[in-house]
């Protein structure tokens, strides 16, 4: 996760030089968190404008608020943890308003990519969701930091403000949802594997 | 291990988070208990069939807008945590003052060495700014003197030759030539900007009353100029100027159609304020429209948002 483990600058010392009015720094944590963070975004969401709306927001609060991390967790625990504090408002706001899915938001194909690459992608983000989409918020978003993202219990705990006891309560239950959906017979599951 | 710790350590084992004196007790029970077994193949087919994550790719126009986003977002904050520093010490103001009069006198000598003028001062500078910008030329290397004792500012450019001007900001002789350096003759992002804060800092709400060729220039930069950066100076200028129609129609045009969020931002700022003055139907409904509408950005649409919930009707 950390990448200061790719060499070159650490995550810490891009955000002292966003302290100190350095663009650079914001610009190179954007570009080596931008893609996990809207990830993380869009498959809380389930909206890929939105999830750009929110990952753009992590970035300028950092910005704003890169002189009150204090060191405690990782910068990026930190990132994810402004990410789902924004989902959640995002969520909390839009709940009356329209929600375009995931899958109606054209994305772009990758040359080389076939058709049926594409389509078969589409079905597996799709069953992918609609699994995800039984569980609770909280259950959600520990679930995507542990089985996506590759955080570990710590780490999660962290970004989500809560203990690691509390973090494998909630994965043990979102894991014991699912598998009782799956041995119901939910066969749309079986577009993921 | 017990039976009922089996999906908390399956889980662990699957996140490889496992010790590996948990993993051998995992194992060993798993031999020994068919129910556990099979437990075990249901957690790992569920873990199977969440797949990996499909990429959701950054693509380069997201890229590039956010990063055009942040870098006006330092520049905002860099702007929000400037404390003026301490009052100098009084000698120094002296010092300042004497060193005014001194670039005051030397550009009014320049002015009137190089355009064969005799008299410096306000009639002569308004006299000398007219013609560059009639003719039209290309004024390079441009730089701006604070006010003098009496109030007037100074701009020196290269035009065939170095000149310089010297005259209050509501000369509006000075107002035409700023008004051409904003609009027409700077050239690059950097000239223009620097010409827009200039404009910015002695007329509007500061100093001197708005020209209209000063305005002129500014909403002509916020519609029409391909740097965002630059329109979004042009519509901070334009914020802090009286609200009058021609900016107003300036402010909702970029409302409505800059792509840039941050220009965007200042326009609802800028009409907000407007309308809590005096409500306008046109201000209202374009406000309401980026209030509701999905696609926007999330800090345009809450500020839409609340500055219709400020506003009473």
């Amino acid at each position: 996760m950390n990448s200061a483990d790719l060499g070159g600058a650490t995550d810490r010392s891009l955000l002292e030089r966003v302290v100190r009015g350095d663009t650079s720094g914001a610009g190179e944590l954007f570009e080596r968190y931008a893609p996990a963070l809207l990830r993380f975004a869009a498959r809380l969401l389930s909206d890929r404008n939105t999830a750009e709306e929110v990952t753009q927001e992590v970035f300028v609060k950092v910005i704003s608020r890169a002189h009150q991390y204090d060191g405690r967790a990782e910068v990026s625990s930190w990132l994810f943890a402004i990410a789902a504090n924004a989902c959640r408002d995002r969520r909390r706001r839009d709940r009356r308003a329209t929600v375009v899915p995931l899958d109606a938001v054209p994305e772009p194909v990758h040359k080389g990519d076939g058709v049926e690459s594409v389509l078969g992608d589409r079905q597996r983000r799709e069953a992918v969701r609609r699994a995800l989409s039984v569980l609770s918020e909280e259950q959600r978003e520990a679930l995507i930091l542990a089985r996506y993202h590759g955080l570990a219990y710590a780490q999660i705990a962290d970004v989500l403000g809560i203990s690691v006891g509390a973090v494998k309560t909630r994965i043990f239950r979102a894991v014991e949802t699912l598998k009782s959906r799956f041995s119901e017979g939910e066969s749309s599951w079986n577009a993921a594997n | 291990m017990e039976c009922r710790e089996l999906t908390s350590l399956a889980i662990d084992e699957l996140l490889g988070q496992a010790q590996e004196p948990a993993r051998r007790d995992l194992a060993r029970h798993l031999e020994g208990c068919a129910a556990c077994r099979s437990h075990m193949t249901g957690i790992e087919k569920t873990w199977q069939s969440l797949g990996e994550d499909p990429d959701v790719p950054v693509t380069a126009e997201f890229r590039d807008r956010t990063l055009a986003l942040l870098e006006d977002e330092m520049l905002r904050q860099r702007i929000r945590t400037f404390r003026p520093r301490p009052p100098w010490p009084r000698w120094t103001r002296v010092l300042a003052y004497a060193a005014g009069l001194a670039i005051a006198a030397l550009g009014g000598f320049s002015t009137a060495r190089q355009a064969g003028v005799s008299a410096a001062g306000t009639a002569a500078a308004s006299k000398q700014a007219a013609s560059p910008v009639e003719a039209g030329g290309r004024l390079s290397n441009v730089s701006y003197t604070p006010p003098d004792a009496q109030g007037r500012i100074g701009v020196s450019f290269d035009l065939e030759a170095r000149r310089a001007f010297v005259g209050r900001p509501d000369d509006p002789a000075m107002a035409k030539l700023l008004a051409y350096l904003v609009s027409r003759s700077a050239q690059t992002a950097g000239e223009k900007s620097q010409a827009i804060e200039q404009v910015s800092s002695h007329y509007g709400s500061r100093v001197a009353p708005t020209s209209p060729d000063i305005v002129r220039a500014l909403t002509s930069t916020l519609r029409k100029d391909p740097n965002p950066g630059v329109r979004k100076k042009a519509a901070d200028a334009l914020a802090s100027f009286a609200m009058t129609s021609e900016i107003r129609s300036a402010f909702l045009d970029a409302l409505n159609a800059d792509t840039n969020p941050a220009v965007r931002l200042v326009a609802v700022e800028a009409l907000a304020a407007a309308a809590k003055e005096s409500p306008d139907a046109r201000t209202i409904e374009s406000l309401r429209a980026k209030a509701f509408d999905p696609a926007e950005n999330g800090f345009v649409r809450t500020k839409a948002a609340s500055a219709l919930k400020a506003m009473e009707f």
